[in-house]
């Protein structure tokens, strides 16, 4: 991977909070124009990983460095954040607002008001510029705190559980913002530990559980890598070829269908061509990928 | 810098604009003056007119000096320029146009008893025919004893002004029994006015300094009304972030301590606005309005520009330390209210140094005024107090502003590095420890 690839880069990075290791030995690449996921339970570390790449708190010990320098204020402005704990002025007007978050990052004055009109209207928040922020719904305010973090057109942004509290349709609205995002060349982190989405969006991942990384990579990689080798089988016939245990591990039998575990080392294509060959009627032949959901509850339990 | 200047913008138009500060503005003087003039007011009011009284005088000599002493105590006792019985002060117009006694005389049938003259009165008064009876007894000018029955014996008062008047009454009865015209004697009890000169550093006799007192216990009070106004706007202001969950959204853009200054300024900004337009609307009152009046009365001491340049000085040194400590506190608490509990302490240490301000500018050079003016809780009040009584050594001042912006700048510090962890935890006040903890750590 070349190093411009790479967007952020946490090599061995360490937090602890007095007695408590809050991230310990952490080290990740996220690589430019990818949304990455971060994930892990409640606790496990996530927003303090974040707090250190925003550079809310510093690590003890380690190196994080963002679009290959060590991290600097000048290059945290390229960053946009979207924390988990939300927040609002309450009593100030929506676009005034924005502004104001605009200029904390460095914008001017027209520069943040023109951002300002351009992400409300693609948020459909066009009419409430003028509001105050606590005449808005929950869901609104959600999207005003999402155009907060993307405001000044960072190229990085971090999202944490960025579908909290929302309902489907400004859910698929966020959804679509954050591909278009992606598919303008921003990377993004997402950090969530609702693995449906993450299994929706994400290109690569990174599982913490109690402050340690327990695995990475590219989805595709961790769900081959993590395959049990599972095969979904309907079929007549062909039980000899699966009580051959140099081929099948394990067989679980449904009402009409049956959960075949791949023997280590055998494959897949072997035992259709067995099964074909031993003149079983075969309807449904299909290598089934353990849900991201499994392998973080398997993962995850198995470090508790 | 351009990060500071919008968090101190933000913070600035949102509390100007707002409702509150309008109302605040417009009605805090009105208030203030409503304290000050109500009491009076409500103190002075007799509800119930003029009392009656009547007169059983046994002397049967006394009875028209007395009622004179009564019905026109007020002028008499403005001639003869003594103080004043706090009955009697107040809105009364000069001149006693409306009287607070109505005197009656008790005629005496001769042989009947004095005693049943009084069960007569008592009966009258429970009536409600006279509010009041005096009973003068045969050796009252020897004694000087006499008796008051009244159905309201709460209005003491009354029973005072009574007693101050029938007193002027006898002693005049006795002088005039001695040959001697109290009106002369009025004369001769003159008030001295003793004119009070300071000599300054340059020898000069000169009526300076004569509001040396005023003018201290004034910026000692303004530090303390800024304070009493705007601390408690201060600890809102820093803990506003922390209750709209936006301290980490703020903190991945500016540093916690930029933020933290914004909010200090910003509120300090509107402190001064607000201030600005009570002190142009004084102005304009003074100059249109009320100019004529105000013009006679009141007149500022003349003082030195070297003293105004200290006051400010001063005032600003300590409008920031206590500023800062409110501002200490709000990176410590969950809510402003929980603030101000803490707070009580330090709204404590800024009256006790507003009454330091008083033996130190009646011996300004004593150690004691030295130690105090240089401790920098107490240094914004009794220094400035000791420099308009006797200017203190210049190393002194220097050393005492030193000591005293030092304080704000060892408070600023310790303030972002407690708001800076503060500003992140949730749900609970950081305990001593930990605000030790966290401020170490850095």
């Amino acid at each position: 991977m070349a190093q411009s690839d790479v967007t952020l880069e946490l090599a061995g990075v360490s937090k602890s909070f007095d007695e408590f290791a809050a991230v310990s030995d952490l080290s990740l690449q996220v690589r430019r124009g990818r949304i990455f996921g971060l994930l892990g339970p409640n606790g496990a570390g996530k927003t303090t990983t974040i707090r250190m790449i925003v550079g809310i708190t510093t690590p003890d010990a380690g190196r994080i460095s963002l679009f290959g320098r060590p991290l600097t204020p000048e290059l945290r402005d390229r960053i946009g954040y979207l924390p988990e704990e939300r927040g609002l002025y309450k009593k100030m007007k929506v676009g005034e607002q924005l502004r104001f978050f605009g200029a904390l990052k460095g914008l001017d004055g027209r520069a943040a008001a023109r951002a300002t009109d351009h992400w409300l209207e693609r948020m459909q928040l066009s009419d409430w510029q003028t509001k105050k922020t606590d005449e808005l719904s929950k869901g609104m305010q959600q999207k005003v705190q999402f155009v907060a973090a993307v405001l000044h057109d960072p190229d990085l942004l971090i999202l944490d559980e960025p579908f909290s509290g929302l309902d489907p349709v400004s859910t698929e609205t966020l959804r679509n913002a954050i591909l278009e995002l992606q598919a303008a060349g921003k990377t993004i982190i997402l950090s969530t530990h609702l693995m449906e989405q993450a299994e929706k969006l994400c290109a690569d991942i990174c599982l913490i559980s109690r402050a340690r990384k327990v695995l990475g990579g590219s989805l595709r990689e961790v769900k081959r890598g993590y395959g049990r080798n599972l095969i979904a089988l309907r079929a007549e016939g062909g039980d000899g070829v699966l009580a051959d245990s140099a081929l099948v591990a394990a067989v679980k039998r449904h009402s009409d269908e049956a959960e075949v575990e791949l023997a280590p080392g055998a494959d897949a294509q072997e035992l259709l061509r067995r099964l074909v060959a031993a003149g079983a009627t075969v309807n449904r032949f299909e290598q089934i990928e353990p849900s991201l959901n499994d392998i973080f509850i398997e993962r995850v339990s198995a470090t508790s | 810098m351009s990060r500071l200047l919008a968090i101190i913008k933000r913070e600035y138009v949102q509390r100007v604009r707002a409702r509150m500060f309008v109302v605040a503005t417009v009605l805090g003087p009105l208030i203030m003056l409503a304290f000050a003039v109500v009491p009076a007011l409500i103190f002075s009011f007799n509800a119930g007119g003029p009392l009656r009284v009547a007169v059983l005088d046994e002397t049967g000599r006394l009875y028209a000096r007395v009622r004179d002493a009564l019905q026109n105590g007020a002028d008499e006792a403005a001639e003869r320029g003594a103080a004043q019985p706090a009955g009697g002060a107040g809105a009364r117009p000069a001149g006693g146009g409306a009287a607070d006694f109505v005197v009656s005389p008790v005629v005496l049938p001769s042989g009947r008893a004095a005693e049943e003259a009084k069960a007569e009165l008592d009966e009258l008064v429970r009536r409600g025919t006279f509010d009041a009876y005096l009973v003068l007894p045969r050796d009252v000018l020897a004694t000087g004893r006499a008796e008051m029955y009244v159905r309201n014996l709460g209005d003491e008062f009354t029973v005072r002004q009574v007693q101050e008047r029938l007193g002027a009454a006898l002693r005049d009865e006795r002088l005039a029994a001695e040959g001697i015209d109290p009106a002369r004697v009025r004369a001769a009890g003159g008030r001295v006015t003793l004119s009070a000169r300071k000599i300054g550093a340059g020898g000069a006799a000169a009526g300076a300094g004569r509001g040396s007192f005023g003018l201290a216990f004034g910026i000692g009070f303004f530090i303390y009304l800024t304070i009493l106004l705007y601390g408690q706007v201060i600890l809102g202001a820093v803990v506003e972030e922390k209750a709209t969950r936006l301290s980490e959204l703020l903190f991945s853009a500016v540093k916690p301590f930029t933020l933290m200054m914004g909010k200090l300024l910003g509120v300090s900004l509107v402190a001064l606005t607000q201030f600005a337009i009570w002190a142009g609307a004084f102005l304009l009152v003074t100059l249109y309005g009320a100019g004529a009046l105000a013009a006679g009365r009141i007149s500022l001491p003349p003082v030195a520009p070297s003293v105004v340049v200290y006051a400010c000085l001063f005032f600003l040194m300590g409008y920031f330390l206590y500023a800062t400590i409110y501002l200490l506190l709000g990176a410590m608490v969950q809510t402003a209210q929980e603030g101000g509990q803490l707070a009580l302490p330090v709204v404590f240490m800024l009256v006790m140094s507003l009454y330091l301000a008083v033996p130190v500018i009646r011996s300004p050079t004593s150690p004691f005024a030295v130690w105090v003016s240089l401790v920098p809780f107490s240094a914004p009040i009794t220094m400035v107090a000791r420099i308009v009584a006797e200017p203190p050594p210049a190393w002194q001042i220097a050393l005492s502003l030193a000591v005293g912006y030092g304080t704000v700048a060892l408070l600023v510090w310790l303030a972002a590095r407690v708001y800076r962890v503060g500003m992140l935890m949730y749900g609970k006040r950081a305990s001593l420890p930990e605000v030790v903890r966290w401020a170490r750590r850095g």
